[in-house]
């Protein structure tokens, strides 16, 4: 596929499922249990129960693969960007971190995610949260004006990864720092699923080695890049993920080919420093 | 608007207000003099995505 065209798909895989979910599930009732089921993903990947609660309810889909901001030691005051915000949960919960001297930025190129995200921000009444329409490997932020870039297993989707951090590197001040949660592999994904689109959608075909990740973020200048933590996929929240159960039914992969592709797939939380 | 930047050149964008509340711009759009692109801002959302990328 060419880059323009996996824009193109993963847009609008992305602007069905904020879709969906409005239309379905909103506003407490669970009719197809995909709140309930975004909350359970949400504690598996590292947010409180506290957290989930702090922030507008359907701000969190259940999309990410982590908690950045946890990890992110955010000061009062601080301005973050968040690359691929969705729905908002990490925009807001960074919002209540760095408080009403901060300001925090979100970029999303789904028109849908920013509409829920904006809707979001109205409920929870965050005078410090924006969103823009943008694209992160453009981005439409001036050179050296954030404190701290934040992105939630969003930069897989990116056809083009180097770019995705270079950007990063110029939009951050001297001393800013990256935390990123993102999907990375191990080896090599078998053909079948490196060309299906339901699995580039799915955080996976997408996905890099992730040395080459970590080499990446280096290449683009980062200092001090190191994984903080590091966590493989269970395979029964392989199983148990809706996006991952239909590229198993659709693509007919056969179980033991599930666990080998569950054990290629691994989540990292990376840190990396602008230097002064 | 300081932090606001052209997607394209990442230089400064000019911005015109149609309509605006208390708190925010509601339509009005961001005009980038160096690649001679406007940016519309709709609903109080700028729409930054680079030229080619927009629907």
């Amino acid at each position: 596929m060419r880059k323009e065209e996996i824009k193109k798909v993963v847009r609008e895989g992305y602007a069905k499922i904020a879709k969906q979910d409005s239309s379905c599930c909103a506003p407490v009732n669970s009719c197809c249990g995909s709140t309930d089921l975004a909350q359970d993903i949400g504690k598996s990947i590292g947010y409180t129960e506290e957290e989930l609660t702090a922030v507008p309810e359907g701000a969190n889909l259940g999309l990410g693969c982590g908690n950045p901001v946890a990890l992110a030691s955010l000061r009062e005051g601080e301005i973050v960007l968040d690359l691929g915000s969705g729905a908002g949960v990490d925009c807001f919960l960074a919002a209540n971190k760095v408080g009403k001297n901060g300001r925090v930025i979100g970029v999303d190129m789904t028109p849908e995610m920013i509409e829920r995200a904006r809707e979001n921000a109205r409920k929870g009444n965050y005078g410090n949260v924006e969103f823009r329409l943008g694209e992160i490997e453009s981005l439409p932020v001036a050179d050296n004006s954030v404190d701290i870039v934040i992105s939630n297993c969003v930069i897989n989707l990116a056809p083009d990864k180097r770019r995705v951090f270079t950007e990063t590197f110029r939009v951050l001040k001297p001393g800013g720092r990256l935390m990123i949660s993102d999907i990375v592999l191990l080896k090599e994904l078998p053909d079948f699923i490196k060309n299906s689109i339901e699995a580039y959608i799915g955080c996976l075909s997408g996905a890099i080695i992730r040395d080459e990740y970590i080499e990446a973020i280096k290449a683009a200048g980062f200092q001090e890049v190191g994984i903080i933590d590091e966590a493989s996929f269970p395979i029964e929240c392989l199983a148990n993920d809706p996006t991952a159960k239909a590229i198993i039914e659709n693509l007919k992969i056969p179980p033991e080919e599930v666990k080998e592709v569950a054990s290629s797939v691994t989540s990292i939380k990376v840190y990396g420093v602008k230097p002064n | 608007m300081d932090i606001l930047a052209c997607p394209v050149c990442k230089g400064k964008l000019e911005l015109s207000v149609e309509e605006e509340n208390e708190k925010e711009i509601v339509t009005g759009s961001l005009y980038c003099p160096k690649c001679d692109v406007h940016y519309p801002i709709s609903e109080t959302i700028p729409n930054l995505l680079p030229p080619d990328l927009r629907h």
